[in-house]
C-alpha cells in the first residue's frame, strides 16, 4: 500500500501471548504510563467477542474511540501473520482519524505459544507470559518466547502463590532469549512498569530515527534433529545468515 | 483512464490465471471472516444435510446479483474510462436497491476494501477508481477484471465458485464433515449457475441488474450480525 515511510507514521506494537497471561492488562498498564505523554491507539484481536475492547474502554485509560476491536473469529492466527489485511486496514484508519499518532497497540487474539505477529503489520512485538501459567513455560520456547522484540513474564506478584521461582524463570528465559531483553512485570511493581516505559519510549525513539527495523520472531519453534551425536537444537529464523553461535549439543 | 493506463507497466495475465489467483483463499484480502450467513442458517435451522443445497439457492439468488454487478462494473470501466465514478455510483445505487439487507451490503463494502487493496498495488491503474472510496466487492472485482483482463464469463464463475467455496470453508468448520464431500458440492452448485453464466456475462447497464434477493439469506445475514459468539462477521 502506498504510505508515509514507517518513521513518519504511528510505531506500530504488537502484543502476543497465550490467552489470559495479562495482555490487555499490560495495554492498560502502557497507556496509564504514558497517555499523557504520547499519542496512543490500540487495535484488539478477540476470537468470540469484543472483550477485550469493552474491558479496555472501561479502564478509562484511553478515548474509547481510540480502541477499536477487529474479528478474527475463525483464524485469529491468520489475521496477525498470513493475512493480516483486516488489521491493517483497522490500523491504517485509526492513524488517519487520530493523525498523527505516535503508538498504536494491537492485542492479538490470545491463543498460544505460536502465534507471532508478521512484521508486515507491526514494527515490534511483545510476547506476554505469566508466573501463573507455569514457571516452566519460559524453557519450553516457541518464536514468541525466542525471538519477539520482548518477553514480558508477567503476574509477579502472584508468584508467591502460585510456587514459582521469578529469579528462576527470568533466567530460562533469558537463557532461551540468549540474552534478549526479559521484563519481570506486576501492575503492583512501580519499578517494573518503569521499566516497560524504558524500552517503549527508547523503542519509539529509534523507530523515529528510522534506525529500527522490524524482526520476525519466525513461524516455529526451534526444535530437535536427531543424529548420531544425540542431536542439536535448529531453529528457523537465521537460514542463509552466518552463525555467531554453536549449536547447542544436548 | 483505467483501461489503457500508460503509467503502469503491462502486465498480461490470462483471464483464466487471474480468475484463479481473485478465487484463491489463499489470497492476502481478509475473505475467511465470512461464512456467507452460513453460520447464522446453521443456528436458524438449517441442517448440516442441507448445506450443499444452500450452496445452490445462492446460486440462483444472491449470487446472480453479485454476478451481475461485478460484469457490469466491468463494462462500465471500459466502456466509460472519463465517467466511470458516476456510472459506477449508479451502479452501486441499483446493487445496494437488490441487497436490502445492511448487514450484506456491509460486509461486501468490508471485503470490497480488502480487495481494493491488492487491486490498487498489483493494478495500479485501478487505484484512481478504487482509492476515493470504499465500494462493495463484486464492484471492485468489476473494476480489477476490466483492468487486469478478465474475460466476463470467467468473472461470472469466480464470483460464483468464491461463493461456494466460502460456505465449504465454513461448514468445515463449524459443521466438520467429509471434506471431499464439501468439494464436490461447490462443484455442484456451480453447476447451477453454467446454464446462466452466458446470460449474465452480456450484461453492461446497472438497470439490468438481476433482482433475485433472497429473503431468508437477507434475514441470515442481519441473524449473524448480532449473532453472540460467533466464530464469522458475517
Amino acid at each position: 500500500m502506498p504510505e508515509f515511510p514507517a518513521a513518519e507514521r504511528s510505531l506500530r506494537l504488537g502484543v502476543a501471548g497465550p490467552v489470559g497471561t495479562g495482555k490487555s492488562s499490560l495495554i492498560a498498564l502502557v497507556c496509564r504510563a504514558l497517555a499523557d505523554e504520547i499519542r496512543i491507539g490500540v487495535i484488539t484481536n478477540d476470537i468470540y467477542t469484543d472483550e477485550d475492547a469493552r474491558l479496555l474502554r472501561s479502564a478509562g485509560v484511553l478515548d474509547p474511540d481510540r480502541i477499536r476491536a477487529i474479528e478474527t473469529g475463525a483464524c485469529p492466527h491468520t489475521a496477525i501473520r498470513d493475512d493480516v489485511t483486516a488489521n491493517l486496514q483497522a490500523v491504517e484508519r485509526l492513524e488517519g482519524d487520530y493523525f498523527p499518532l505516535d503508538l498504536v497497540l494491537v492485542e492479538s487474539g490470545g491463543d498460544n505459544l505460536t502465534a507471532t505477529f508478521s512484521p508486515a503489520l507491526v514494527d515490534a512485538q511483545i510476547f506476554v507470559l505469566d508466573v501463573a501459567g507455569g514457571g516452566d513455560v519460559a524453557r519450553k520456547g516457541g518464536p514468541g518466547i525466542a525471538r519477539a522484540d520482548l518477553l514480558v513474564v508477567n503476574k509477579t506478584d502472584l508468584a508467591e502463590y502460585v510456587g514459582v521461582d521469578v529469579e528462576q524463570m527470568v533466567g530460562d528465559a533469558t537463557e532461551a532469549r540468549e540474552g534478549g531483553p526479559v521484563l519481570a512485570l506486576s501492575r503492583t511493581d512501580d519499578a517494573s512498569i518503569a521499566q516497560l516505559r524504558e524500552w517503549l519510549l527508547t523503542l519509539l525513539a529509534t523507530h523515529r530515527a528510522g534506525a529500527h527495523s522490524p524482526q520476525d520472531p519466525g513461524p516455529m519453534a526451534p526444535h530437535f534433529h536427531a543424529d548420531e551425536d544425540g542431536g542439536h537444537v535448529h531453529s528457523h529464523d537465521d537460514v542463509g545468515a552466518p552463525h555467531d553461535h554453536e549449536h547447542e549439543r544436548v | 483512464m483505467i483501461v489503457s493506463s500508460s503509467v503502469a507497466p503491462a502486465r498480461r495475465n490470462a483471464s483464466a490465471t487471474l480468475a484463479m489467483l481473485l478465487a484463491d483463499s489463499r489470497l492476502p484480502a481478509g475473505a475467511h471472516v465470512s461464512s456467507n450467513g452460513l453460520e447464522a442458517g446453521l443456528r436458524r435451522g438449517l441442517a448440516a444435510s442441507e448445506v450443499a443445497d444452500y450452496m445452490r439457492a445462492r446460486m440462483t439468488t444472491v449470487v446472480r446479483v453479485e454476478a451481475g454487478a461485478a460484469v457490469i462494473a466491468r463494462h462500465l470501466a471500459a466502456a466509460h474510462p472519463d465517467a466511470v465514478m458516476d456510472h459506477l455510483d449508479v451502479l452501486e445505487a441499483e446493487w445496494a436497491a437488490r441487497t436490502p439487507s445492511p448487514a450484506l451490503r456491509e460486509i461486501a463494502l468490508a471485503l470490497g476494501a480488502g480487495l481494493a487493496r491488492i487491486g490498487q498495488v498489483i493494478w495500479p491503474q485501478t487505484a484512481e477508481v478504487l482509492r476515493p472510496r470504499p465500494m462493495p466487492r463484486p464492484i471492485v472485482l468489476g473494476i480489477i477484471a476490466a483492468c487486469a483482463g478478465i474475460g466476463p464469463d470467467d468473472l461470472v464463475r469466480l464470483v460464483a465458485y468464491d461463493d461456494a467455496q466460502t460456505v465449504a470453508a465454513a461448514v468445515l468448520k463449524l459443521e466438520p464433515t467429509d471434506p471431499i464431500h464439501v468439494t464436490s458440492w461447490v462443484l455442484d452448485a456451480c453447476a447451477t449457475l453454467e446454464g446462466s453464466v452466458s446470460e449474465l456475462s452480456k450484461l453492461t447497464s446497472p438497470e439490468a441488474l438481476p433482482a433475485s434477493g433472497a429473503p431468508l439469506i437477507e434475514d441470515w445475514a442481519e441473524v449473524q450480525s448480532v449473532l453472540p459468539r460467533r466464530l464469522f462477521r458475517a
